[in-house]
């Protein structure tokens, strides 16, 4: 009796991955049609609606491109631990303690200039999310503890941080019934870019960039692609291990403030609860399609900012915006079918043994 | 701080943490398997509204309960299709499934927000158990679920201490080439018992529409599937300990609304840091005593198995 | 003899020609005219093996002689591409180990495949019990049988609390609870201390006289003599020597049974004159991976312009030498000198800035990254030489590959693509070419030629000769007896954690160097000092 069999290629499949992803973009999209119809929807329409309200013009493309920063410092983020082989879960609760941070500058800052306001938010801002690393890193620095579960663990306790401050010191005392945090001042506000677009799209750009940089062509970014490798050639080539660890993760926990941060600034009008708004778990998806690759991920950021904005307008249609959480998440699955044909082959195989090789 | 008030804390507390064991138990059981299963919030989501939908359609709680379970082990399914069969990294499958459950979910009960609930589990009537003072309320009249909880617990708990099944559960979470090299099939281990984690985690979501807070909405998990997780680990991986540790999960939840009424001045949403706090701080006490002796957290937990490897 | 061949199954074992029960001269184990390929070689050519019932018959071999092969043979782990396995008379055709276990042959590895978190009842159980598991009642039933053969153990206990030694009795009660009549150990006492040694001689004999049949892989002389009643010697995948009495047979003779007589005559490379000494070790003590020890006191020197060979069995402190030489491994006490100054705590990075050049045995995994590409493998040791400020200039390390490449003869694809798809030759050949191009004063190369074709092997062993040549100091630890033959300057034996014996490679008797192999050299006192 035959059955088939997963075996590994001898060599990947070249051009691999983006091809996977386009496969499950494909999926994805397929697949939400099917959603459309079967809930009484014109799928061609719902689509070119979406297309129009993120890519149509160049007001579409600044939205859009404002929704690609908090998702691709985040999947940074998550990129920059990934490529060491350290999972940073704790975006979600990074984002939040940066915005934290930079929400602090404010009240401090009052009357201070714009610029070094904005400069002193976002640089607390980047120290607040890479506090909350901290602990996570030490632990699995020096004790081994599983940087997955703590770091999960925070994001929730980062987000009743939020709750407690804006519901009690940080309420404002013109919010009777609602507790809400005060809005922010003009001058903690980032300048914009061009039509709804702000600097924070720039500031993201150039840090995205940096990190590709540095991760493939500084001493540093080598080190990292070692230790990532084998502990064992790590130790060899004379690199401290836990050392890197504590710096990686502290480091991608300062790239998810500095997201915190940005957003705060640039697009929230106040610090809340829901400001991370799923970026976090948004990034570590982003990451896993990029291949854990600065390199790609601003483009897939870019791509899921598209469909969660195309998301939101679609909403006046009366189709529910979790149509775009659904596509999200079906791209990433599609891509991770095909991406697994990119490195394996189904092959019939018979009896019910294999070889066990030597 | 009266006597009903307390009873009333009580009852809340045995309420909620029977919500949180569920899942709790299912989550436990796909990691003893060695399966790391982050999607728990999608599918108790997903179970929620699988289970208040088919009760809307056909007014029996039963028949929406099954199809809840069935709905939960589903999306179990798919994360373990990914992760055993394809190979993908069980955090990435796992967090894409809560994205898919929370807005699938979304999207299937759009059309039931704010409706009343088409069916509901009535509390169990014990008789004259539930006229015992304090034992009475707090433990002989909660819904069904909450016995189901209990029963479930055991019902776990033998099965993986006590039976061959179970002991190929376990050695497939702790050594999955020994296992493999026993005789069992570890990939069908580590699918039965994420589909399993799954249906239980759905069975949890219907204990929220069907019973707890009759209704639909978007957001009605609200982040409990998450602390399902780190109930997992605060109990180090058994079902006693797990249980212990619902009730005083369960606790902080009840006492969240509750607070003001004991006249106590403390934060509720400090409170509700609790479980995550505590929970780290088992797994760095876990780590520093695992020096000497192995860990209880399932030694090949989040670690995909390939034969060719071995 | 042409009984039709009856393929096991599950049903439980096939009905026989002629007779119900086995008759006694039927050997228990035959194995006749294996062949077993791999993509490069033969791991046995023809090899046989013949096992009296109710014995304990051990296989002796060197490395890559083909034991471990037959053995999975047996055990239903590999197929044979020829030949035919036989047990009591009736040929089986295993097709996985289960088969071979239904057959009632157990093997137990020299890596045991336990649950650290399980007792020992659950470990003995696990895949062989009833649904329902009634713990006292598995936990008595494990005991009686553990004490029907003199195995002392507690089965309630986890298994991460016990010694190797008592971890072993859990891995036999494994094969016995399944009903094994023919066991299988691969060398078992490599990882015992010499009285836990003893203990499972005593009983493997008990097991025998129970009826049961033994087969013993083993490198130990005493052992064979000690626990075993005939002995087979397989050297170059065949069978040299079958069903040896071991009583009758005297050590010298097996040791030249192991080794062969007469090396692979190749031309030695010209002499040199050696200069002062490069690498001095002295009294050196450390422990393995499991914390048991490795170097047990061991002495050598190197001097310059000399290629010093260290000859053994593998299992015997090679790869915690080679290790603690090049600063992977903590030395307990003792002393590691590079030329003239003391190393024995200095970090890799450090030995290698003294000119030290280390060929591990594990090429892929210590000293190349798998998934990195050619050109990061190329500078692993030299990065910082290649920094300009934060950045790596990639020119110059891709020049310097290039360089490696070009020098060395590795042939890959593209530098910037990842190792992973290179050949073992070529693989060697850049991590040789790694450590060498710096022009090293030390080099220790474990195993350098193991698993290569003959070019590669030609190389490799050039390249060597040529750092000798250019004033090196170079040790050479091999499983390869005719590479050290003709190679070495001096050949060392080590053997427990020591070095045993030293001869001139050009002079030395082969079957004396393999008794001081397998522990019976005659002269025990500490060698392999400076000459």
């Amino acid at each position: 009796m035959s059955r088939p069999v997963l075996v590994r290629r001898e060599q990947v499949l070249r051009g691999g991955q983006p091809l996977a992803f386009a496969v499950g973009l494909a999926v994805a999209l397929v697949v939400g049609v099917a959603l459309l119809v079967g809930s009484g929807h014109d799928p061609l329409r719902v689509y070119e609606r979406m297309f129009e309200a993120s890519l149509g013009d160049p007001r579409a493309w600044s939205v859009t491109l404002n929704r690609a920063v908090p998702l691709g410092l985040a999947g940074l983020a998550v990129a920059v631990a990934g490529s060491m082989g350290l999972w940073n879960i704790g975006a979600e609760g990074q984002i939040m303690a940066g915005a934290i941070g930079a929400a602090w500058v404010v009240r401090i800052g009052e009357g201070w200039p714009s610029p070094v306001l904005i400069t002193a938010m976002l640089a607390a801002a980047v120290l607040g999310g890479g506090l909350l690393a901290l602990g996570p890193a030490i632990a699995r620095a020096r004790l081994g503890v599983n940087e997955i579960l703590t770091t999960l663990m925070l994001n929730e306790v980062a987000i009743r941080l939020v709750q407690w401050l804006t519901h009690g010191r940080w309420k404002d005392p013109e919010s009777h019934n609602f507790p809400l945090a005060p809005m922010l001042p003009d001058n903690a506000r980032l300048p914009g870019l061009f039509e709804r677009a702000h600097m924070g799209v720039v500031l993201a750009a150039v840090v995205i960039l940096l990190f590709g940089v540095a991760a493939s062509r500084t001493a540093w970014g080598y080190e990292l692609r070692v230790a990532g490798s084998s502990g064992a050639t790590a130790r060899y080539a004379g690199i401290s291990l836990p050392r890197k660890i504590l710096t990686v993760l502290v480091l991608s926990g300062g790239v998810a403030g500095f997201a915190g941060g940005i957003e705060l600034s640039g697009t929230s009008d106040r610090i809340t609860e829901s400001l991370s708004n799923g970026f976090g778990f948004a990034g570590i998806i982003v990451a896993a399609l990029a291949l854990m690759r600065p390199s790609g991920v601003a483009a897939v950021a870019l791509l899921f900012g598209a469909v969660q904005i195309g998301g939101q307008s679609i909403q006046t249609m009366g189709v529910s915006s979790s149509v775009s959480t659904i596509l999200q998440a079906l791209i990433l699955f599609g891509a991770i079918a095909a991406g697994v044909l990119t490195r394996y082959r189904v092959e019939m195989v018979a009896g019910d043994a294999t070889e066990a090789g030597r | 701080m009266n006597e009903a008030s307390l009873i009333g804390l009580f009852e809340a507390t045995v309420s909620f943490g029977a919500l949180l064991y569920l899942a709790a138990l299912g989550e436990m059981i796909a990691e003893k398997a060695g399966i790391l299963n982050l999607g728990v919030e999608g599918m108790m989501a997903m179970g929620a509204v699988t289970g208040f939908v088919v009760a809307l359609q056909t007014g029996n709680p039963w028949v929406a309960f099954v199809a809840a379970v069935a709905a939960g082990a589903s999306v179990g399914l798919l994360h373990g299709f990914f992760t055993v069969v394809l190979g993908a990294e069980q955090v990435v499958s796992g967090l894409s499934l809560t994205i898919l459950g929370l807005g699938l979910a979304a999207f299937v009960g759009r059309g039931s927000v704010g409706q009343p609930a088409g069916a509901e589990m009535v509390p169990v009537d014990w008789g004259p158990l539930s006229d015992i003072p304090w034992a009475g309320p707090i433990l002989f009249a909660q819904s069904p679920f909450v016995y189901l909880a209990v029963i479930a617990g055991f019902v776990t708990w033998f099965v993986l201490w006590r039976t061959r099944l179970g002991l190929a559960v376990r050695a497939a979470g702790e050594s999955a080439s020994t296992a493999d090299a026993a005789g069992h099939s570890v990939a069908g281990i580590r699918l039965a018992a994420v589909a399993v984690g799954g249906g239980l985690a759905g069975a949890s979501g219907a204990y929220l529409t069907l019973s707890l807070t009759p209704q639909w909405a978007d957001g009605i998990v609200a982040g409990r599937g998450w602390i399902a997780v780190a109930l997992v680990i605060f109990g180090a991986w058994r079902p006693g300990r797990v249980a212990v540790g619902a009730l005083l999960f369960g606790l902080t939840l009840a006492l969240k609304t509750r607070l003001q009424t004991f006249g106590v001045d403390f934060s509720p949403i400090l409170l509700s840091m609790l479980p995550y706090l505590l929970t780290i701080s088992v797994l760095v006490v876990i780590s520093i005593r695992s020096r000497n002796r192995p860990s209880p957290a399932p030694a090949a937990l989040g670690i995909a198995y390939r034969r060719e490897e071995r | 003899m042409t009984e039709p061949s009856h393929p096991i199954g599950p049903t439980g074992p096939s009905e026989t020609s002629g007779g119900d029960a086995p008759s006694v001269e039927l050997p228990a184990v035959e194995l006749r005219d294996i062949w077993k390929r791999f993509p490069g070689v033969v791991a046995n050519a023809g090899a046989t093996l013949r096992v009296r019932r109710g014995s304990v018959h051990a296989v002796l071999g060197e490395n890559g002689a083909g034991k471990s092969t037959l053995m999975n043979v047996l055990s239903g782990v590999y197929r044979p591409d020829e030949g035919e396995v036989r047990i009591d008379g009736v040929a089986h055709h295993f097709r996985t180990p289960a088969d071979a276990l239904a057959a009632g042959v157990g093997m137990v590895h020299q890596e045991f495949r336990l649950v650290p978190s399980f007792t020992v009842a659950e470990n003995v159980v696990l895949g062989a019990c009833e649904r329902i598991v009634r713990r006292p009642a598995v936990e008595s039933a494990v005991e009686a049988l553990a004490g029907r053969f003199g195995l002392a153990i507690e089965p309630d206990r986890p298994v991460w609390q016990l010694s190797m030694g008592e971890r072993q009795r859990v891995e036999i009660l494994k094969a016995l609870w399944r009903d094994a009549r023919i066991l299988i150990l691969d060398e078992p006492t490599a990882v015992l201390t010499p009285g836990e040694a003893d203990e499972l001689g005593a009983v493997l004999r008990h097991m025998a006289d129970d009826g049961r049949t033994i087969v013993f892989i083993s490198h130990k002389l005493h052992e064979v003599t000690g626990f075993c009643d005939e002995a087979t010697v397989l050297r170059g995948g065949k069978t040299v020597a079958a069903s040896l009495s071991v009583a009758d047979t005297d050590a010298s003779e097996l040791a030249g049974l192991m080794v062969g007589a007469s090396p692979v005559i190749t031309e030695r490379p010209p002499a040199r004159e050696a200069g002062e000494i490069r690498l001095q070790v002295r009294d050196l003590r450390c422990s393995d991976d499991r914390g048991l020890p490795a170097l047990n006191g061991l002495d050598l020197a190197v001097r310059s312009g000399q290629i010093v060979g260290v000859a053994g069995v593998a299992g015997n402190g090679q790869r915690e030498l080679a290790q603690a030489i090049a600063g992977l491994r903590h030395v307990e006490s003792g002393t590691v000198h590079l030329v003239g100054e003391d190393r024995t705590d200095a970090t890799p990075r450090q030995r290698f800035a003294d000119g030290l050049g280390y060929i591990p045995e594990d090429r892929i995994g210590v000293g190349l990254a798998p998934r990195l590409s050619v050109t990061d493998n190329a500078v692993l040791r030299t990065y910082g030489r290649h920094r300009r400020g934060p950045f790596l200039d990639a020119a110059s390390a891709t020049g310097h590959c290039r360089d490696l490449v070009d020098r060395f003869g590795v042939r890959t694809g593209p530098l910037d693509e990842p190792i992973a798809g290179l050949s073992g030759g070529n693989l060697q050949r850049l991590l040789v070419g790694r450590e060498l191009v710096g022009g090293p004063r030390v080099v220790v190369a474990a195993q350098p030629t193991r698993g290569l074709d003959v070019q590669g092997v030609k190389a490799i062993q050039d390249l060597l000769v040529g750092e000798r040549d250019a004033g090196a100091a170079v040790l050479l630890i091999s499983e390869d007896l005719d590479e050290l033959s003709t190679l070495a300057d001096r050949l060392l034996v080590m053997h427990a954690g020591r070095i045993v014996a030293e001869f001139d490679p050009v002079t030395a008797e082969r079957h004396a160097i393999g008794e001081a192999m397998i522990g019976h050299a005659e002269t025990a006192d500490d060698t392999g000092g400076d000459q």
